[in-house]
Protein backbone atom coordinates (compact mmCIF):
# COMPACT_ATOMS: atom_id res chain seq x y z
CA UNK A 1 0.00 0.00 0.00
CA UNK A 2 1.15 3.36 -0.38
CA UNK A 3 3.29 4.84 2.08
CA UNK A 4 2.69 8.56 2.68
CA UNK A 5 2.82 9.70 6.27
CA UNK A 6 1.32 13.56 5.32
CA UNK A 7 -2.43 14.63 4.95
CA UNK A 8 -2.32 13.91 1.64
CA UNK A 9 -1.92 10.69 1.77
CA UNK A 10 -5.09 9.85 4.29
CA UNK A 11 -7.41 13.04 2.79
CA UNK A 12 -6.52 11.28 -0.78
CA UNK A 13 -6.92 7.60 0.04
CA UNK A 14 -10.04 8.92 2.16
CA UNK A 15 -11.53 10.43 -1.09
CA UNK A 16 -11.02 6.89 -2.98
CA UNK A 17 -12.77 4.58 -0.19
CA UNK A 18 -14.44 6.66 2.28
CA UNK A 19 -18.24 6.91 0.17
CA UNK A 20 -17.64 2.97 -0.13
CA UNK A 21 -16.93 2.46 3.49
CA UNK A 22 -19.67 4.43 4.75
CA UNK A 23 -22.07 2.71 2.26
CA UNK A 24 -20.89 -0.77 4.26
CA UNK A 25 -21.00 1.14 7.64
CA UNK A 26 -24.76 2.03 7.09
CA UNK A 27 -25.33 -1.00 7.09
CA UNK A 28 -24.51 -1.85 10.53
CA UNK A 29 -25.80 1.35 11.91
CA UNK A 30 -28.80 3.18 13.09
CA UNK A 31 -28.25 6.60 11.40
CA UNK A 32 -26.05 8.04 9.00
CA UNK A 33 -24.20 9.78 11.50
CA UNK A 34 -23.53 6.34 13.70
CA UNK A 35 -22.13 5.21 10.14
CA UNK A 36 -19.97 8.54 9.87
CA UNK A 37 -18.61 7.74 13.69
CA UNK A 38 -18.38 4.15 13.11
CA UNK A 39 -16.33 4.92 9.71
CA UNK A 40 -14.06 7.82 11.78
CA UNK A 41 -12.88 5.32 14.67
CA UNK A 42 -12.29 2.69 11.93
CA UNK A 43 -10.45 4.44 9.57
CA UNK A 44 -8.30 6.25 12.19
CA UNK A 45 -7.75 2.53 13.58
CA UNK A 46 -6.37 0.90 10.23
CA UNK A 47 -4.63 4.70 9.61
CA UNK A 48 -2.72 4.59 12.77
CA UNK A 49 -2.19 0.51 13.86
CA UNK A 50 -3.12 -1.15 10.96
CA UNK A 51 -1.98 -0.12 7.55
CA UNK A 52 1.70 -1.48 8.04
CA UNK A 53 0.57 -4.60 7.89
CA UNK A 54 0.21 -5.50 4.31
CA UNK A 55 -2.23 -7.12 2.22
CA UNK A 56 -5.30 -5.72 1.13
CA UNK A 57 -6.49 -2.50 3.06
CA UNK A 58 -10.17 -2.98 1.48
CA UNK A 59 -11.30 -6.04 3.32
CA UNK A 60 -9.00 -4.83 6.10
CA UNK A 61 -10.99 -1.52 6.56
CA UNK A 62 -14.16 -3.67 6.01
CA UNK A 63 -13.82 -5.59 9.34
CA UNK A 64 -12.55 -2.65 10.88
CA UNK A 65 -15.90 -0.74 10.17
CA UNK A 66 -17.94 -3.85 10.99
CA UNK A 67 -15.96 -4.44 14.58
CA UNK A 68 -16.40 -0.68 15.29
CA UNK A 69 -20.20 -0.98 14.33
CA UNK A 70 -20.45 -3.87 16.84
CA UNK A 71 -18.55 -2.19 19.70
CA UNK A 72 -20.75 1.01 19.19
CA UNK A 73 -23.95 -1.44 19.63
CA UNK A 74 -22.56 -3.87 22.47
CA UNK A 75 -22.19 0.10 24.26
CA UNK A 76 -25.49 0.73 24.00
CA UNK A 77 -27.81 -0.01 26.73
CA UNK A 78 -29.99 -3.33 25.41
CA UNK A 79 -27.35 -5.50 24.47
CA UNK A 80 -29.54 -7.91 22.51
CA UNK A 81 -31.72 -5.49 21.29
CA UNK A 82 -29.43 -3.40 19.55
CA UNK A 83 -27.55 -6.58 17.77
CA UNK A 84 -31.13 -7.37 16.40
CA UNK A 85 -30.99 -3.31 15.42
CA UNK A 86 -27.45 -3.64 13.92
CA UNK A 87 -28.58 -6.68 12.08
CA UNK A 88 -31.67 -4.93 10.53
CA UNK A 89 -30.99 -1.63 9.56
CA UNK A 90 -32.68 -0.48 6.64
CA UNK A 91 -30.30 1.91 5.18
CA UNK A 92 -31.81 5.19 7.09
CA UNK A 93 -31.44 8.32 6.66
CA UNK A 94 -30.09 10.55 3.13
CA UNK A 95 -29.40 8.96 -0.26
CA UNK A 96 -26.90 6.30 -0.35
CA UNK A 97 -25.76 7.07 -4.15
CA UNK A 98 -24.36 10.24 -5.58
CA UNK A 99 -27.32 11.67 -8.46
CA UNK A 100 -26.88 10.36 -12.35
CA UNK A 101 -26.33 12.00 -14.94
CA UNK A 102 -29.18 10.27 -16.43
CA UNK A 103 -31.35 11.48 -14.20
CA UNK A 104 -31.95 11.25 -10.48
CA UNK A 105 -35.26 8.95 -10.77
CA UNK A 106 -32.92 5.90 -12.00
CA UNK A 107 -31.46 6.58 -8.99
CA UNK A 108 -34.12 6.80 -6.78
CA UNK A 109 -35.70 3.88 -7.85
CA UNK A 110 -32.26 1.93 -7.59
CA UNK A 111 -31.95 2.97 -4.01
CA UNK A 112 -36.01 2.19 -2.98
CA UNK A 113 -35.39 -1.32 -4.79
CA UNK A 114 -31.78 -1.42 -2.15
CA UNK A 115 -33.84 -1.08 0.64
CA UNK A 116 -36.58 -3.43 -0.34
CA UNK A 117 -33.85 -6.00 0.32
CA UNK A 118 -34.09 -8.70 2.48
CA UNK A 119 -31.22 -7.57 5.09
CA UNK A 120 -29.13 -10.83 4.37
CA UNK A 121 -29.02 -9.89 0.89
CA UNK A 122 -28.64 -6.70 0.51
CA UNK A 123 -25.70 -6.68 2.68
CA UNK A 124 -23.72 -9.44 0.47
CA UNK A 125 -24.63 -7.65 -2.59
CA UNK A 126 -23.15 -4.04 -1.10
CA UNK A 127 -19.87 -5.94 0.55
CA UNK A 128 -20.14 -7.45 -3.17
CA UNK A 129 -20.25 -4.83 -5.35
CA UNK A 130 -18.75 -1.79 -3.45
CA UNK A 131 -17.01 -3.48 -0.95
CA UNK A 132 -14.91 -5.20 -3.68
CA UNK A 133 -14.80 -8.55 -1.61
CA UNK A 134 -14.64 -11.74 -2.81
CA UNK A 135 -17.69 -14.41 -1.86
CA UNK A 136 -14.80 -16.14 0.57
CA UNK A 137 -14.18 -12.37 2.12
CA UNK A 138 -18.28 -12.16 2.43
CA UNK A 139 -18.38 -15.32 4.11
CA UNK A 140 -15.62 -14.22 6.95
CA UNK A 141 -17.73 -11.01 7.81
CA UNK A 142 -20.54 -12.18 7.47
CA UNK A 143 -19.83 -16.04 9.06
CA UNK A 144 -20.92 -17.31 6.88
CA UNK A 145 -20.29 -20.10 4.30
CA UNK A 146 -19.27 -18.48 0.77
CA UNK A 147 -21.56 -20.49 -1.19
CA UNK A 148 -24.92 -19.01 1.25
CA UNK A 149 -23.21 -15.59 -0.10
CA UNK A 150 -23.03 -16.58 -3.74
CA UNK A 151 -26.71 -17.78 -3.22
CA UNK A 152 -27.52 -14.41 -1.94
CA UNK A 153 -25.91 -12.36 -4.12
CA UNK A 154 -27.62 -14.30 -6.79
CA UNK A 155 -31.29 -13.59 -4.93
CA UNK A 156 -30.30 -9.92 -4.81
CA UNK A 157 -29.50 -9.47 -8.36
CA UNK A 158 -32.84 -11.81 -9.48
CA UNK A 159 -34.60 -9.33 -7.13
CA UNK A 160 -33.25 -6.33 -8.35
CA UNK A 161 -33.85 -7.34 -11.74
CA UNK A 162 -37.70 -7.60 -11.32
CA UNK A 163 -37.60 -4.77 -9.17
CA UNK A 164 -36.38 -2.27 -11.65
CA UNK A 165 -37.38 -1.03 -15.03
CA UNK A 166 -34.85 -1.68 -17.67
CA UNK A 167 -32.75 1.38 -17.56
CA UNK A 168 -33.25 4.43 -20.82
CA UNK A 169 -30.73 3.68 -23.04
CA UNK B 1 -24.78 -16.21 -13.24
CA UNK B 2 -22.57 -13.47 -14.16
CA UNK B 3 -23.45 -14.06 -17.93
CA UNK B 4 -27.35 -13.04 -16.74
CA UNK B 5 -26.61 -10.71 -14.23
CA UNK B 6 -23.73 -8.56 -15.97
CA UNK B 7 -25.47 -5.78 -17.20
CA UNK B 8 -26.92 -5.47 -13.72
CA UNK B 9 -24.00 -5.59 -12.21
CA UNK B 10 -22.34 -3.37 -14.13
CA UNK B 11 -25.24 -0.78 -13.64
CA UNK B 12 -24.83 -1.30 -10.20
CA UNK B 13 -20.83 -0.29 -10.01
CA UNK B 14 -21.56 2.52 -11.64
CA UNK B 15 -23.43 3.76 -9.25
CA UNK B 16 -21.26 5.94 -6.51
CA UNK B 17 -21.91 5.99 -3.24
CA UNK B 18 -22.40 9.02 -1.47
CA UNK B 19 -19.01 10.87 0.02
CA UNK B 20 -18.87 11.29 3.70
CA UNK B 21 -19.83 14.86 5.16
CA UNK B 22 -17.36 17.59 5.21
CA UNK B 23 -17.89 17.45 9.40
CA UNK B 24 -16.19 13.57 9.15
CA UNK B 25 -13.45 14.98 7.22
CA UNK B 26 -12.65 18.13 9.24
CA UNK B 27 -13.07 15.28 12.41
CA UNK B 28 -10.35 13.17 10.86
CA UNK B 29 -8.22 15.64 9.53
CA UNK B 30 -8.14 16.83 13.41
CA UNK B 31 -7.00 13.58 14.49
CA UNK B 32 -4.48 12.42 11.67
CA UNK B 33 -3.12 15.72 11.17
CA UNK B 34 -1.89 15.68 14.88
CA UNK B 35 1.87 16.99 15.21
CA UNK B 36 3.65 14.36 15.69
CA UNK B 37 7.57 13.67 15.54
CA UNK B 38 8.46 14.14 11.61
CA UNK B 39 7.56 11.28 9.81
CA UNK B 40 8.80 9.02 11.99
CA UNK B 41 4.85 7.32 12.24
CA UNK B 42 4.61 5.01 9.19
CA UNK B 43 8.63 3.83 10.29
CA UNK B 44 7.20 3.29 13.55
CA UNK B 45 4.21 1.23 12.61
CA UNK B 46 6.14 -0.83 10.22
CA UNK B 47 8.58 -1.87 12.70
CA UNK B 48 6.19 -2.83 14.95
CA UNK B 49 4.52 -4.84 12.64
CA UNK B 50 8.05 -6.53 12.12
CA UNK B 51 8.97 -6.87 15.13
CA UNK B 52 5.27 -8.41 15.82
CA UNK B 53 6.05 -10.73 12.94
CA UNK B 54 9.48 -11.70 14.37
CA UNK B 55 8.38 -12.88 17.85
CA UNK B 56 5.30 -13.72 17.98
CA UNK B 57 6.02 -17.34 18.06
CA UNK B 58 7.88 -16.55 21.29
CA UNK B 59 4.82 -14.08 22.47
CA UNK B 60 2.18 -16.71 21.75
CA UNK B 61 3.76 -19.41 24.01
CA UNK B 62 4.50 -16.87 26.33
CA UNK B 63 0.64 -15.53 26.20
CA UNK B 64 -0.81 -18.92 26.52
CA UNK B 65 1.92 -19.61 29.65
CA UNK B 66 0.07 -16.45 31.04
CA UNK B 67 -3.26 -17.62 30.53
CA UNK B 68 -2.86 -20.55 32.34
CA UNK B 69 -1.72 -19.21 35.13
CA UNK B 70 -4.43 -16.60 34.89
CA UNK B 71 -6.72 -19.84 34.45
CA UNK B 72 -5.16 -21.62 37.68
CA UNK B 73 -5.60 -18.70 39.89
CA UNK B 74 -8.90 -17.70 39.10
CA UNK B 75 -10.15 -21.32 39.42
CA UNK B 76 -8.62 -21.48 42.68
CA UNK B 77 -10.88 -18.68 43.88
CA UNK B 78 -13.42 -18.98 45.94
CA UNK B 79 -16.60 -18.42 44.28
CA UNK B 80 -15.45 -18.97 41.01
CA UNK B 81 -17.08 -22.48 38.83
CA UNK B 82 -14.93 -25.17 38.49
CA UNK B 83 -14.50 -26.57 34.88
CA UNK B 84 -17.81 -28.34 34.45
CA UNK B 85 -18.51 -31.65 32.52
CA UNK B 86 -20.63 -30.52 30.24
CA UNK B 87 -21.06 -27.56 27.57
CA UNK B 88 -22.84 -25.61 29.47
CA UNK B 89 -21.83 -22.24 30.91
CA UNK B 90 -22.81 -21.54 34.60
CA UNK B 91 -22.76 -18.55 36.40
CA UNK B 92 -20.11 -17.62 39.43
CA UNK B 93 -22.23 -17.13 42.68
CA UNK B 94 -20.66 -14.34 44.55
CA UNK B 95 -19.63 -14.67 48.19
CA UNK B 96 -19.91 -13.08 51.37
CA UNK B 97 -16.36 -12.57 51.21
CA UNK B 98 -16.67 -10.07 48.53
CA UNK B 99 -16.28 -6.51 49.49
CA UNK B 100 -19.46 -4.76 49.43
CA UNK B 101 -18.45 -1.54 48.75
CA UNK B 102 -17.14 -1.51 44.93
CA UNK B 103 -14.38 0.32 44.04
CA UNK B 104 -13.56 2.67 40.45
CA UNK B 105 -10.52 -0.09 40.63
CA UNK B 106 -13.45 -2.70 40.91
CA UNK B 107 -15.83 -1.04 37.91
CA UNK B 108 -12.75 -2.11 35.46
CA UNK B 109 -12.16 -5.61 36.59
CA UNK B 110 -13.58 -8.46 35.06
CA UNK B 111 -15.09 -11.32 36.58
CA UNK B 112 -15.21 -15.26 35.59
CA UNK B 113 -18.50 -16.27 34.78
CA UNK B 114 -17.96 -19.27 33.32
CA UNK B 115 -15.71 -22.12 32.75
CA UNK B 116 -16.36 -25.14 30.73
CA UNK B 117 -14.50 -28.17 28.82
CA UNK B 118 -15.73 -30.10 26.18
CA UNK B 119 -14.49 -33.46 25.50
CA UNK B 120 -13.21 -33.75 21.78
CA UNK B 121 -11.48 -36.87 21.42
CA UNK B 122 -10.94 -39.40 23.43
CA UNK B 123 -9.52 -43.29 22.89
CA UNK B 124 -8.10 -46.60 24.39
CA UNK B 125 -4.42 -46.95 23.95
CA UNK B 126 -4.38 -50.24 25.08
CA UNK B 127 -3.06 -52.59 28.07
CA UNK B 128 -0.25 -51.30 30.46
CA UNK B 129 1.66 -52.67 33.25
CA UNK B 130 1.16 -50.88 36.88
CA UNK B 131 4.75 -51.20 38.67
CA UNK B 132 2.97 -53.60 40.97
CA UNK B 133 2.00 -56.21 38.23
CA UNK B 134 -1.33 -55.06 37.56
CA UNK B 135 -2.83 -54.31 34.67
CA UNK B 136 -4.45 -51.41 33.18
CA UNK B 137 -6.23 -49.57 30.48
CA UNK B 138 -4.57 -46.01 28.97
CA UNK B 139 -7.25 -43.52 28.02
CA UNK B 140 -5.74 -40.42 25.74
CA UNK B 141 -8.53 -37.97 26.21
CA UNK B 142 -8.26 -34.42 24.44
CA UNK B 143 -10.69 -31.38 25.92
CA UNK B 144 -11.26 -27.78 24.74
CA UNK B 145 -11.84 -25.72 27.99
CA UNK B 146 -12.89 -22.35 27.42
CA UNK B 147 -13.06 -19.71 30.40
CA UNK B 148 -14.93 -16.38 30.06
CA UNK B 149 -14.93 -13.57 32.11
CA UNK B 150 -17.27 -10.50 31.95
CA UNK B 151 -17.08 -7.06 32.88
CA UNK B 152 -19.93 -6.70 34.75
CA UNK B 153 -20.34 -2.53 34.60
CA UNK B 154 -19.18 -2.36 30.31
CA UNK B 155 -20.54 -5.87 30.07
CA UNK B 156 -17.29 -6.64 27.79
CA UNK B 157 -16.36 -10.16 28.10
CA UNK B 158 -12.96 -12.02 27.48
CA UNK B 159 -12.83 -15.79 26.53
CA UNK B 160 -10.22 -17.80 26.48
CA UNK B 161 -10.25 -21.23 24.88
CA UNK B 162 -7.47 -24.33 24.93
CA UNK B 163 -6.97 -27.51 24.47
CA UNK B 164 -5.76 -29.70 26.96
CA UNK B 165 -4.87 -33.51 26.92
CA UNK B 166 -5.76 -35.91 29.30
CA UNK B 167 -4.04 -39.36 29.90
CA UNK B 168 -6.02 -42.02 32.54
CA UNK B 169 -4.59 -45.32 33.37
CA UNK B 170 -8.00 -47.44 34.22
CA UNK B 171 -7.18 -50.65 36.63
CA UNK B 172 -8.52 -53.36 34.85
CA UNK B 173 -10.49 -55.27 36.88
CA UNK B 174 -11.19 -59.22 36.46
CA UNK B 175 -14.76 -60.27 38.52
Amino acid sequence: MEDLPDHASWSKWFERYGPRLLLCARQWTRTLADAEDVVQEAFVRFWKHQRGLGGEPLPLLLTSVRRAACDRARGESRRTAREEQVADHEFEGGTLFEPLREGDDRRAEIEAALRGLPVEQRKVLVLKIWGELTFEEIARQLDIPANTAASRYRYALATLRKELTAPVP
Amino acid sequence: MNDDFSDLEAELKRMRPCAPSPELQARLAATLDRPTTPAAQPASIDRAAIFWRSWRWVLWPAAAAAAVALALVVTHQPGVVAPSAGPAAQPVAKTAAEPIAATQADADLYKPVSAENVLCDSRDEGLITLDDGTAAHRVFQRYLDTYTWRNPHTNASLRWTVPRDEVRVVPVRAY
